[in-house]
Protein backbone atom coordinates (compact mmCIF):
# COMPACT_ATOMS: atom_id res chain seq x y z
CA UNK A 1 0.00 0.00 0.00
CA UNK A 2 3.06 2.76 1.03
CA UNK A 3 3.87 4.64 -2.02
CA UNK A 4 6.97 5.91 -1.18
CA UNK A 5 8.17 9.51 -1.88
CA UNK A 6 4.52 10.10 -3.45
CA UNK A 7 3.08 13.72 -2.08
CA UNK A 8 -0.71 14.04 -2.28
CA UNK A 9 -1.86 17.81 -2.47
CA UNK A 10 -5.37 18.65 -0.72
CA UNK A 11 -7.38 21.55 -1.33
CA UNK A 12 -10.69 22.08 0.30
CA UNK A 13 -12.32 24.96 2.34
CA UNK A 14 -13.75 23.21 4.70
CA UNK A 15 -11.64 22.44 7.23
CA UNK A 16 -13.69 19.15 8.55
CA UNK A 17 -13.46 17.36 5.18
CA UNK A 18 -9.56 18.98 4.39
CA UNK A 19 -8.41 17.46 7.92
CA UNK A 20 -9.94 14.18 7.08
CA UNK A 21 -8.47 13.80 3.93
CA UNK A 22 -5.28 14.73 5.39
CA UNK A 23 -5.79 12.18 7.96
CA UNK A 24 -7.45 9.22 5.91
CA UNK A 25 -4.12 9.77 3.09
CA UNK A 26 -1.68 10.00 5.88
CA UNK A 27 -3.09 7.06 7.44
CA UNK A 28 -2.88 5.10 4.39
CA UNK A 29 0.95 5.93 4.26
CA UNK A 30 1.35 9.06 2.05
CA UNK A 31 2.74 12.46 2.93
CA UNK A 32 0.02 14.95 2.53
CA UNK A 33 0.14 18.74 2.12
CA UNK A 34 -3.32 20.52 2.71
CA UNK A 35 -4.16 24.06 2.11
CA UNK A 36 -7.48 26.00 2.81
CA UNK A 37 -7.45 27.43 -0.85
CA UNK A 38 -5.79 26.96 -4.73
CA UNK A 39 -4.28 30.52 -3.69
CA UNK A 40 -2.12 28.55 -0.57
CA UNK A 41 -1.46 25.78 -2.78
CA UNK A 42 0.05 27.58 -5.66
CA UNK A 43 2.32 29.41 -3.28
CA UNK A 44 3.16 26.70 -1.91
CA UNK A 45 6.81 24.84 -3.26
CA UNK A 46 6.33 21.98 -4.56
CA UNK A 47 8.43 18.71 -4.59
CA UNK A 48 10.33 17.34 -7.69
CA UNK A 49 8.10 13.81 -6.85
CA UNK A 50 4.96 11.73 -7.69
CA UNK A 51 2.23 13.57 -6.63
CA UNK A 52 -1.48 14.12 -6.95
CA UNK A 53 -3.78 17.29 -6.37
CA UNK A 54 -7.37 16.23 -4.53
CA UNK A 55 -9.11 19.16 -5.21
CA UNK A 56 -12.95 20.89 -4.09
CA UNK A 57 -14.88 22.27 -7.05
CA UNK A 58 -16.70 24.87 -5.13
CA UNK A 59 -14.31 27.19 -3.07
CA UNK A 60 -14.58 30.79 -2.29
CA UNK A 61 -11.60 32.29 -4.84
CA UNK A 62 -11.33 30.67 -8.38
CA UNK A 63 -13.13 27.40 -8.79
CA UNK A 64 -11.42 24.32 -8.51
CA UNK A 65 -12.49 23.93 -12.46
CA UNK A 66 -10.91 27.77 -13.52
CA UNK A 67 -7.96 26.84 -11.39
CA UNK A 68 -7.24 23.40 -13.64
CA UNK A 69 -7.37 25.51 -15.91
CA UNK A 70 -4.90 27.85 -15.09
CA UNK A 71 -3.12 24.75 -14.56
CA UNK A 72 -3.20 23.32 -18.07
CA UNK A 73 -2.28 26.67 -19.27
CA UNK A 74 0.92 27.11 -16.99
CA UNK A 75 2.23 23.83 -18.42
CA UNK A 76 1.86 22.22 -14.70
CA UNK A 77 0.26 18.91 -15.49
CA UNK A 78 0.11 17.46 -11.63
CA UNK A 79 -3.47 15.11 -12.22
CA UNK A 80 -6.31 16.53 -10.29
CA UNK A 81 -8.97 14.63 -8.78
CA UNK A 82 -12.19 16.56 -8.56
CA UNK A 83 -14.31 16.24 -5.18
CA UNK A 84 -17.73 17.66 -5.36
CA UNK A 85 -20.77 18.80 -2.78
CA UNK A 86 -23.36 18.99 -5.94
CA UNK A 87 -21.53 17.72 -9.16
CA UNK A 88 -23.69 17.98 -12.15
CA UNK A 89 -23.33 16.03 -15.60
CA UNK A 90 -22.15 19.24 -17.74
CA UNK A 91 -19.34 20.04 -14.58
CA UNK A 92 -18.23 16.48 -14.04
CA UNK A 93 -17.91 16.28 -18.23
CA UNK A 94 -16.22 19.40 -18.20
CA UNK A 95 -13.34 18.60 -15.69
CA UNK A 96 -12.70 15.09 -17.45
CA UNK A 97 -12.80 16.74 -20.92
CA UNK A 98 -10.34 18.98 -19.42
CA UNK A 99 -7.83 16.12 -18.03
CA UNK A 100 -9.10 15.34 -14.49
CA UNK A 101 -7.93 11.82 -13.46
CA UNK A 102 -11.70 11.53 -11.73
CA UNK A 103 -14.55 13.30 -10.04
CA UNK A 104 -16.11 12.28 -7.39
CA UNK A 105 -19.26 13.12 -5.73
CA UNK A 106 -19.38 13.83 -1.91
CA UNK A 107 -19.64 11.62 0.39
CA UNK A 108 -17.43 9.60 -2.14
CA UNK A 109 -16.39 6.40 -0.90
CA UNK A 110 -12.90 5.78 0.65
CA UNK A 111 -11.86 2.97 -2.05
CA UNK A 112 -12.97 5.30 -5.14
CA UNK A 113 -10.92 7.98 -3.77
CA UNK A 114 -7.79 5.88 -3.22
CA UNK A 115 -8.33 4.23 -6.48
CA UNK A 116 -8.30 7.46 -8.10
CA UNK A 117 -5.53 8.33 -6.45
CA UNK A 118 -3.41 5.83 -7.40
CA UNK A 119 -5.07 6.33 -10.62
CA UNK A 120 -3.59 9.89 -10.94
CA UNK A 121 -0.41 9.00 -9.45
CA UNK A 122 0.62 6.34 -12.15
CA UNK A 123 -0.28 8.93 -14.30
CA UNK A 124 1.93 11.10 -12.89
CA UNK A 125 4.95 9.04 -12.85
CA UNK A 126 4.29 7.78 -16.66
CA UNK A 127 4.27 11.72 -17.49
CA UNK A 128 7.29 12.29 -14.90
CA UNK A 129 9.24 9.49 -17.04
CA UNK A 130 8.24 10.61 -20.64
CA UNK A 131 9.15 14.24 -19.97
CA UNK A 132 12.54 13.35 -18.57
CA UNK A 133 12.87 10.94 -22.02
CA UNK A 134 11.98 14.30 -23.77
CA UNK A 135 14.38 16.42 -21.74
CA UNK A 136 16.99 13.59 -22.29
CA UNK A 137 16.75 13.96 -26.29
CA UNK A 138 16.66 17.62 -26.46
CA UNK A 139 20.30 16.94 -24.56
CA UNK A 140 21.27 14.73 -27.25
CA UNK A 141 19.77 17.60 -29.74
CA UNK A 142 21.66 20.65 -28.90
CA UNK A 143 25.02 18.35 -29.32
CA UNK A 144 24.56 18.29 -32.94
CA UNK A 145 26.34 20.86 -35.10
CA UNK A 146 24.10 22.96 -37.96
CA UNK A 147 24.60 20.84 -40.32
CA UNK A 148 23.99 17.69 -39.21
CA UNK A 149 20.84 18.79 -37.88
CA UNK A 150 19.94 19.22 -41.82
CA UNK A 151 20.70 16.31 -42.41
CA UNK A 152 19.00 14.78 -39.72
CA UNK A 153 15.64 17.03 -40.71
CA UNK A 154 15.72 15.80 -43.95
CA UNK A 155 16.53 12.00 -43.60
CA UNK A 156 14.03 11.66 -41.29
CA UNK A 157 11.59 12.85 -44.32
CA UNK A 158 12.40 9.81 -45.89
CA UNK A 159 15.23 11.35 -48.57
CA UNK A 160 17.68 9.44 -49.60
CA UNK A 161 21.70 10.61 -49.08
CA UNK A 162 21.92 11.65 -52.75
CA UNK A 163 18.65 13.37 -52.68
CA UNK A 164 19.52 15.30 -49.03
CA UNK A 165 23.10 15.86 -50.55
CA UNK A 166 21.51 17.38 -53.76
CA UNK A 167 19.05 19.31 -51.55
CA UNK A 168 22.17 20.80 -49.31
CA UNK A 169 24.22 20.95 -52.19
CA UNK A 170 27.26 18.75 -50.74
CA UNK A 171 28.85 15.57 -51.67
CA UNK A 172 26.71 12.35 -51.02
CA UNK A 173 30.10 11.38 -48.78
CA UNK A 174 29.78 14.77 -46.92
CA UNK A 175 25.94 13.16 -45.76
CA UNK A 176 26.90 9.88 -45.54
CA UNK A 177 29.29 11.08 -42.89
CA UNK A 178 26.78 13.13 -41.15
CA UNK A 179 24.21 10.85 -41.31
CA UNK A 180 26.35 8.40 -39.38
CA UNK A 181 27.28 11.14 -36.63
CA UNK A 182 23.68 11.77 -36.37
CA UNK A 183 22.73 8.22 -35.58
CA UNK A 184 25.84 8.05 -32.76
CA UNK A 185 24.99 10.93 -31.55
CA UNK A 186 21.45 10.90 -30.96
CA UNK A 187 21.69 7.01 -30.03
CA UNK A 188 19.54 5.87 -32.64
CA UNK A 189 20.50 2.40 -33.59
CA UNK A 190 17.55 2.43 -36.91
CA UNK A 191 16.19 4.93 -39.24
CA UNK A 192 12.70 3.88 -37.55
CA UNK A 193 14.28 5.10 -33.82
CA UNK A 194 15.64 8.43 -35.53
CA UNK A 195 12.60 9.35 -37.29
CA UNK A 196 10.62 8.36 -33.95
CA UNK A 197 13.13 11.00 -32.38
CA UNK A 198 12.61 13.45 -34.60
CA UNK A 199 8.55 13.05 -34.30
CA UNK A 200 8.69 13.39 -30.32
CA UNK A 201 11.01 16.32 -30.79
CA UNK A 202 8.71 18.24 -32.92
CA UNK A 203 11.12 18.32 -35.93
CA UNK A 204 9.10 16.20 -37.99
CA UNK A 205 6.39 18.63 -37.71
CA UNK A 206 8.62 21.75 -39.69
CA UNK A 207 9.17 20.14 -43.12
CA UNK B 1 -68.78 37.07 14.21
CA UNK B 2 -71.41 36.09 11.69
CA UNK B 3 -70.78 33.57 8.74
CA UNK B 4 -70.61 34.88 4.95
CA UNK B 5 -71.02 30.95 3.91
CA UNK B 6 -73.29 32.33 1.26
CA UNK B 7 -71.17 34.07 -1.30
CA UNK B 8 -69.20 31.84 -2.69
CA UNK B 9 -71.20 28.73 -3.74
CA UNK B 10 -74.52 30.91 -4.16
CA UNK B 11 -72.75 33.34 -6.81
CA UNK B 12 -73.03 30.67 -10.03
CA UNK B 13 -77.18 30.10 -9.22
CA UNK B 14 -77.46 34.31 -8.88
CA UNK B 15 -75.54 34.21 -12.51
CA UNK B 16 -77.87 31.96 -13.72
CA UNK B 17 -80.88 33.22 -12.09
CA UNK B 18 -80.07 36.64 -14.33
CA UNK B 19 -79.42 35.22 -16.82
CA UNK B 20 -82.92 33.51 -16.66
CA UNK B 21 -84.82 36.77 -15.52
CA UNK B 22 -83.34 38.94 -18.24
CA UNK B 23 -83.80 36.35 -21.20
CA UNK B 24 -87.25 36.23 -19.64
CA UNK B 25 -87.92 39.77 -19.92
CA UNK B 26 -86.37 40.65 -23.30
CA UNK B 27 -88.46 37.51 -24.77
CA UNK B 28 -91.43 38.85 -23.26
CA UNK B 29 -90.44 42.32 -24.97
CA UNK B 30 -90.11 40.81 -27.88
CA UNK B 31 -93.23 38.88 -28.26
CA UNK B 32 -95.64 41.74 -26.98
CA UNK B 33 -94.16 44.75 -29.31
CA UNK B 34 -94.12 44.95 -33.10
CA UNK B 35 -92.35 42.92 -35.49
CA UNK B 36 -90.87 46.52 -36.50
CA UNK B 37 -88.77 46.85 -32.82
CA UNK B 38 -86.35 44.67 -32.84
CA UNK B 39 -86.05 43.91 -28.64
CA UNK B 40 -83.89 40.68 -29.81
CA UNK B 41 -80.99 42.71 -30.37
CA UNK B 42 -80.83 43.09 -26.62
CA UNK B 43 -80.29 39.53 -26.04
CA UNK B 44 -76.32 40.42 -26.48
CA UNK B 45 -76.29 41.53 -23.11
CA UNK B 46 -77.68 38.09 -21.73
CA UNK B 47 -74.87 36.37 -23.85
CA UNK B 48 -72.18 39.09 -22.73
CA UNK B 49 -73.47 38.24 -18.84
CA UNK B 50 -73.10 34.57 -19.46
CA UNK B 51 -69.05 35.02 -19.84
CA UNK B 52 -69.10 35.60 -15.92
CA UNK B 53 -69.85 31.95 -15.62
CA UNK B 54 -66.17 31.15 -17.06
CA UNK B 55 -67.75 27.82 -18.84
CA UNK B 56 -67.18 28.02 -22.78
CA UNK B 57 -70.67 25.38 -22.65
CA UNK B 58 -72.41 27.57 -20.48
CA UNK B 59 -71.78 30.67 -22.81
CA UNK B 60 -72.61 28.73 -26.01
CA UNK B 61 -75.83 27.60 -24.20
CA UNK B 62 -77.18 30.86 -23.55
CA UNK B 63 -76.20 31.74 -27.40
CA UNK B 64 -78.24 29.15 -28.76
CA UNK B 65 -81.07 29.23 -26.33
CA UNK B 66 -81.33 33.36 -27.10
CA UNK B 67 -81.06 32.47 -30.69
CA UNK B 68 -83.72 30.15 -30.41
CA UNK B 69 -85.95 32.81 -28.04
CA UNK B 70 -85.69 35.21 -30.73
CA UNK B 71 -86.95 32.76 -33.47
CA UNK B 72 -90.20 32.05 -30.83
CA UNK B 73 -90.50 35.67 -30.47
CA UNK B 74 -90.87 35.95 -34.17
CA UNK B 75 -93.73 33.40 -34.53
CA UNK B 76 -95.50 34.21 -31.79
CA UNK B 77 -95.65 37.90 -32.59
CA UNK B 78 -99.36 39.21 -33.77
CA UNK B 79 -98.50 42.83 -34.53
CA UNK B 80 -96.65 44.39 -37.64
CA UNK B 81 -95.09 44.15 -40.64
CA UNK B 82 -93.87 40.61 -41.18
CA UNK B 83 -91.16 41.25 -43.68
CA UNK B 84 -89.85 43.96 -41.30
CA UNK B 85 -90.01 41.36 -38.59
CA UNK B 86 -88.20 39.27 -40.60
CA UNK B 87 -85.21 41.13 -41.37
CA UNK B 88 -85.20 42.22 -37.57
CA UNK B 89 -85.17 38.40 -36.64
CA UNK B 90 -82.17 37.75 -38.76
CA UNK B 91 -80.05 40.82 -37.65
CA UNK B 92 -81.28 39.66 -34.00
CA UNK B 93 -79.86 36.39 -34.76
CA UNK B 94 -76.55 37.77 -36.21
CA UNK B 95 -75.95 39.99 -33.73
CA UNK B 96 -76.54 37.44 -31.08
CA UNK B 97 -74.19 34.81 -32.92
CA UNK B 98 -71.32 37.51 -33.43
CA UNK B 99 -71.53 38.13 -29.38
CA UNK B 100 -71.50 34.65 -28.75
CA UNK B 101 -68.29 34.01 -31.02
CA UNK B 102 -67.01 37.13 -29.21
CA UNK B 103 -67.90 35.86 -26.44
CA UNK B 104 -66.23 32.25 -26.33
CA UNK B 105 -63.26 33.92 -28.16
CA UNK B 106 -62.42 35.65 -24.77
CA UNK B 107 -63.29 32.88 -22.87
CA UNK B 108 -60.97 30.80 -24.11
CA UNK B 109 -58.54 33.26 -23.52
CA UNK B 110 -59.20 33.87 -20.30
CA UNK B 111 -58.55 30.64 -20.34
CA UNK B 112 -55.43 29.85 -21.81
CA UNK B 113 -54.61 32.61 -19.52
CA UNK B 114 -55.48 31.08 -16.16
CA UNK B 115 -53.70 27.50 -17.53
CA UNK B 116 -50.36 29.70 -18.26
CA UNK B 117 -50.62 31.50 -14.85
CA UNK B 118 -51.51 28.04 -12.88
CA UNK B 119 -48.62 26.05 -14.77
CA UNK B 120 -45.85 29.08 -13.75
CA UNK B 121 -47.20 28.77 -9.99
CA UNK B 122 -46.69 24.92 -10.64
CA UNK B 123 -42.91 25.61 -12.30
CA UNK B 124 -41.68 28.22 -10.13
CA UNK B 125 -43.15 26.17 -6.91
CA UNK B 126 -40.91 22.75 -8.66
CA UNK B 127 -37.93 25.17 -8.92
CA UNK B 128 -38.06 26.57 -5.50
CA UNK B 129 -38.61 23.08 -4.17
CA UNK B 130 -35.66 21.92 -6.50
CA UNK B 131 -33.40 24.38 -5.99
CA UNK B 132 -33.87 23.38 -2.06
CA UNK B 133 -33.01 20.12 -2.31
CA UNK B 134 -29.98 20.91 -4.34
CA UNK B 135 -28.80 23.21 -1.85
CA UNK B 136 -29.80 20.98 0.93
CA UNK B 137 -27.84 18.14 -0.50
CA UNK B 138 -24.82 20.38 -0.94
CA UNK B 139 -24.84 21.20 2.53
CA UNK B 140 -25.22 17.65 3.98
CA UNK B 141 -22.79 16.37 1.75
CA UNK B 142 -20.37 18.41 3.20
CA UNK B 143 -20.61 17.51 6.98
CA UNK B 144 -20.65 13.25 5.35
CA UNK B 145 -17.85 13.50 3.01
CA UNK B 146 -16.28 15.10 6.58
CA UNK B 147 -17.45 11.65 8.11
CA UNK B 148 -16.73 9.36 5.74
CA UNK B 149 -12.82 10.50 5.60
CA UNK B 150 -12.36 10.77 9.28
CA UNK B 151 -13.94 7.46 9.70
CA UNK B 152 -11.60 5.93 7.50
CA UNK B 153 -9.12 7.07 8.86
CA UNK B 154 -9.68 6.39 12.46
CA UNK B 155 -10.55 2.93 11.38
CA UNK B 156 -6.57 2.91 9.76
CA UNK B 157 -5.25 4.66 12.88
CA UNK B 158 -6.69 2.01 15.05
CA UNK B 159 -5.71 -1.10 12.57
CA UNK B 160 -1.98 0.12 12.26
CA UNK B 161 0.67 -1.58 14.00
CA UNK B 162 1.12 -0.20 16.60
CA UNK B 163 -2.42 1.66 16.81
CA UNK B 164 -2.42 4.91 16.31
CA UNK B 165 -4.58 6.73 19.37
CA UNK B 166 -3.78 9.70 18.91
CA UNK B 167 -4.63 10.48 15.34
CA UNK B 168 -7.27 8.25 16.01
CA UNK B 169 -8.90 10.59 18.23
CA UNK B 170 -8.79 13.77 16.35
CA UNK B 171 -10.24 11.77 13.52
CA UNK B 172 -13.40 10.98 15.99
CA UNK B 173 -13.69 14.57 17.57
CA UNK B 174 -13.89 15.79 13.80
CA UNK B 175 -16.67 13.17 13.03
CA UNK B 176 -18.30 13.83 16.05
CA UNK B 177 -18.24 17.81 15.09
CA UNK B 178 -19.52 16.71 11.87
CA UNK B 179 -22.08 15.05 12.48
CA UNK B 180 -23.21 17.89 14.76
CA UNK B 181 -23.26 20.11 11.41
CA UNK B 182 -24.89 17.85 9.37
CA UNK B 183 -27.56 17.97 12.80
CA UNK B 184 -28.16 22.08 12.52
CA UNK B 185 -28.72 21.32 8.47
CA UNK B 186 -31.25 19.54 9.09
CA UNK B 187 -32.57 21.65 11.74
CA UNK B 188 -32.62 24.58 9.76
CA UNK B 189 -34.64 22.40 6.95
CA UNK B 190 -37.31 21.64 9.67
CA UNK B 191 -37.34 25.22 10.56
CA UNK B 192 -37.92 26.19 6.59
CA UNK B 193 -40.56 23.95 6.04
CA UNK B 194 -43.17 24.94 8.96
CA UNK B 195 -41.64 28.25 10.68
CA UNK B 196 -41.50 27.23 14.44
CA UNK B 197 -42.89 28.58 16.08
CA UNK B 198 -45.33 29.34 14.13
CA UNK B 199 -47.07 32.93 14.95
CA UNK B 200 -50.56 32.33 17.50
CA UNK B 201 -52.79 34.74 16.41
CA UNK B 202 -56.40 33.82 16.71
CA UNK B 203 -58.16 32.40 13.03
CA UNK B 204 -61.86 32.81 12.12
CA UNK B 205 -61.29 29.01 10.28
CA UNK B 206 -64.83 29.67 8.40
CA UNK B 207 -63.58 33.06 6.99
CA UNK B 208 -60.06 31.76 6.42
CA UNK B 209 -61.61 28.95 4.36
CA UNK B 210 -63.38 31.27 2.41
CA UNK B 211 -60.80 33.36 1.66
CA UNK B 212 -58.42 30.12 0.94
CA UNK B 213 -61.38 28.99 -1.87
CA UNK B 214 -61.61 32.44 -3.51
CA UNK B 215 -58.22 31.87 -4.27
CA UNK B 216 -58.80 28.18 -6.19
CA UNK B 217 -61.99 29.36 -7.33
CA UNK B 218 -60.82 30.15 -11.06
CA UNK B 219 -59.64 26.77 -11.48
CA UNK B 220 -62.58 25.21 -9.94
CA UNK B 221 -64.77 27.25 -12.65
CA UNK B 222 -62.71 26.23 -15.52
CA UNK B 223 -62.72 22.68 -14.41
CA UNK B 224 -66.30 22.72 -14.45
CA UNK B 225 -65.98 21.01 -10.57
CA UNK B 226 -69.15 21.95 -8.53
CA UNK B 227 -68.33 23.29 -5.21
CA UNK B 228 -70.08 23.01 -1.71
CA UNK B 229 -68.90 24.62 1.73
CA UNK B 230 -70.58 23.21 5.31
CA UNK B 231 -69.37 25.54 7.38
CA UNK B 232 -70.99 25.32 10.84
CA UNK B 233 -71.93 28.58 12.53
CA UNK B 234 -70.45 30.24 15.51
CA UNK B 235 -67.28 28.27 14.89
CA UNK B 236 -64.46 28.98 18.02
CA UNK B 237 -61.36 30.67 17.24
CA UNK B 238 -58.56 28.41 16.58
CA UNK B 239 -54.52 30.09 17.60
CA UNK B 240 -52.17 29.81 14.51
CA UNK B 241 -50.79 31.27 11.92
CA UNK B 242 -52.92 32.29 8.87
CA UNK B 243 -50.56 31.88 6.26
CA UNK B 244 -49.35 28.25 7.29
CA UNK B 245 -52.93 27.10 7.87
CA UNK B 246 -54.13 28.87 4.32
CA UNK B 247 -51.15 27.17 2.57
CA UNK B 248 -51.97 23.78 4.00
CA UNK B 249 -56.08 23.91 3.03
CA UNK B 250 -55.19 25.62 -0.43
CA UNK B 251 -52.43 22.44 -1.01
CA UNK B 252 -56.12 19.99 -0.10
CA UNK B 253 -58.30 21.98 -2.47
CA UNK B 254 -55.64 21.43 -5.57
CA UNK B 255 -54.88 17.83 -4.92
CA UNK B 256 -58.60 17.41 -5.29
CA UNK B 257 -58.69 19.77 -8.24
CA UNK B 258 -56.17 17.51 -9.59
CA UNK B 259 -57.97 14.15 -8.96
CA UNK B 260 -61.21 15.05 -10.14
CA UNK B 261 -59.70 16.16 -13.25
CA UNK B 262 -57.80 13.04 -13.42
CA UNK B 263 -61.17 11.26 -12.74
CA UNK B 264 -63.57 9.70 -15.18
CA UNK B 265 -66.97 10.59 -13.85
CA UNK B 266 -69.19 13.21 -14.90
CA UNK B 267 -70.14 14.53 -11.35
CA UNK B 268 -67.17 17.17 -10.73
CA UNK B 269 -68.12 17.55 -6.59
CA UNK B 270 -65.74 19.38 -4.07
CA UNK B 271 -67.24 19.51 -0.54
CA UNK B 272 -65.00 21.61 1.88
CA UNK B 273 -66.35 21.27 5.48
CA UNK B 274 -65.91 22.68 8.97
CA UNK B 275 -67.45 21.20 11.71
CA UNK B 276 -66.83 20.82 15.34
CA UNK B 277 -67.42 17.98 18.06
CA UNK B 278 -66.68 20.55 20.92
CA UNK B 279 -63.07 19.71 21.50
CA UNK B 280 -61.65 20.28 18.12
CA UNK B 281 -62.30 21.49 14.93
CA UNK B 282 -62.18 19.40 11.90
CA UNK B 283 -61.56 20.83 8.24
CA UNK B 284 -62.03 18.48 5.71
CA UNK B 285 -61.91 18.45 1.89
CA UNK B 286 -64.07 16.28 0.18
CA UNK B 287 -63.92 14.99 -3.79
CA UNK B 288 -64.91 12.30 -6.01
CA UNK B 289 -61.71 12.35 -7.75
CA UNK B 290 -59.17 9.21 -8.70
CA UNK B 291 -58.68 8.52 -5.15
CA UNK B 292 -56.26 6.77 -3.83
CA UNK B 293 -55.37 2.86 -3.00
CA UNK B 294 -54.66 1.81 1.02
CA UNK B 295 -50.96 1.49 0.62
CA UNK B 296 -50.97 5.02 -0.88
CA UNK B 297 -52.92 6.65 2.06
CA UNK B 298 -50.79 5.43 4.70
CA UNK B 299 -48.15 7.06 2.86
CA UNK B 300 -49.60 10.32 1.04
CA UNK B 301 -48.33 12.43 3.87
CA UNK B 302 -44.57 10.99 3.66
CA UNK B 303 -42.16 13.34 1.92
CA UNK B 304 -41.14 12.70 -1.53
CA UNK B 305 -43.94 10.49 -1.92
CA UNK B 306 -46.32 11.57 -4.66
CA UNK B 307 -49.13 9.55 -7.06
CA UNK B 308 -49.34 12.13 -9.20
CA UNK B 309 -47.38 12.00 -12.38
CA UNK B 310 -44.29 15.11 -12.14
CA UNK B 311 -45.21 15.04 -8.50
CA UNK B 312 -42.81 15.93 -6.10
CA UNK B 313 -44.08 14.47 -2.73
CA UNK B 314 -43.74 17.83 -1.09
CA UNK B 315 -46.67 19.15 -0.19
CA UNK B 316 -48.35 17.32 1.77
CA UNK B 317 -45.39 16.25 3.97
CA UNK B 318 -45.24 19.89 4.53
CA UNK B 319 -49.06 19.94 5.35
CA UNK B 320 -48.30 17.70 7.92
CA UNK B 321 -45.64 19.15 9.87
CA UNK B 322 -47.31 22.96 10.12
CA UNK B 323 -50.80 21.45 11.50
CA UNK B 324 -48.61 19.14 13.69
CA UNK B 325 -46.97 22.30 14.73
CA UNK B 326 -50.25 23.80 15.80
CA UNK B 327 -50.59 20.91 17.60
CA UNK B 328 -53.64 19.37 15.93
CA UNK B 329 -53.29 16.40 13.14
CA UNK B 330 -53.69 15.12 9.41
CA UNK B 331 -55.72 12.64 7.73
CA UNK B 332 -56.42 11.24 4.52
CA UNK B 333 -59.34 8.06 3.90
CA UNK B 334 -61.37 7.33 0.98
CA UNK B 335 -64.60 9.25 0.11
CA UNK B 336 -67.49 6.86 -1.10
CA UNK B 337 -68.31 5.49 -3.95
CA UNK B 338 -65.12 6.47 -5.19
CA UNK B 339 -62.61 10.17 -4.22
CA UNK B 340 -60.65 10.83 -1.55
CA UNK B 341 -61.06 13.00 2.09
CA UNK B 342 -58.54 14.95 3.37
CA UNK B 343 -58.15 16.87 6.36
CA UNK B 344 -57.06 18.09 9.49
CA UNK B 345 -58.40 18.56 13.29
CA UNK B 346 -56.73 21.43 15.03
CA UNK B 347 -57.72 22.00 19.02
CA UNK B 348 -59.88 24.76 19.74
CA UNK B 349 -58.20 27.88 21.44
CA UNK B 350 -59.67 27.49 24.69
CA UNK B 351 -57.27 29.53 26.63
CA UNK B 352 -56.81 32.97 26.42
CA UNK B 353 -53.83 34.19 23.30
CA UNK B 354 -50.59 34.76 24.27
CA UNK B 355 -50.03 33.20 27.74
CA UNK B 356 -51.24 29.81 26.17
CA UNK B 357 -48.35 28.38 24.93
CA UNK B 358 -46.26 28.70 28.33
CA UNK B 359 -48.90 28.04 30.42
CA UNK B 360 -49.71 24.38 28.63
CA UNK B 361 -46.27 23.75 28.27
CA UNK B 362 -45.68 22.83 31.78
CA UNK B 363 -48.46 20.09 31.89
Amino acid sequence: MQEPQATIYVVDDDPLVRDGLDSLLRSVGYEVRSFASVDDFTRHPRKDAASCLVLDVRMPGPSGLDFQARLAESGDAIPVIFLTGHGDVPMSVRAIKAGAVEFLLKPFREQDLLDAIRAGLEKDRVYRLDAGLLAELRERLATLNARERNVMALVVTGLLNKQVAGELGVSEITVKVNRAQVMRKMQAATLPDLIRMADRLGLAANR
Amino acid sequence: MKLDTASLHIEQPILWLVITIFAAGIFLADTITDLEIAVAVLYVAVVLISVWTDRPRAVMLVGTGCGILTIASYLLTRFGDPEAGLANCALSLLAIGATTYLALRIEAANLAARQAQADLAHMSRMMLVGEMGTSIAHEVSQPLAAIVANGNAAIRWLGAAPPNGGEARKALDRIVEAAGRAGDVIGRVRNLAARTPPSRKPIDMAELVQETLALALGEIRSSQITLRTELANDLPMVAGDRVQLQQVILNFVINAIDAIKAGRTDERDLLVSLSTDGEKITLSVRDNGVGLSQGSLDKVFDAFYSTKPGGMGVGLAISRSIVEAHRGSVYAAPNYPHGAVFGFRLPMDEAPMDKAPMDKAKD
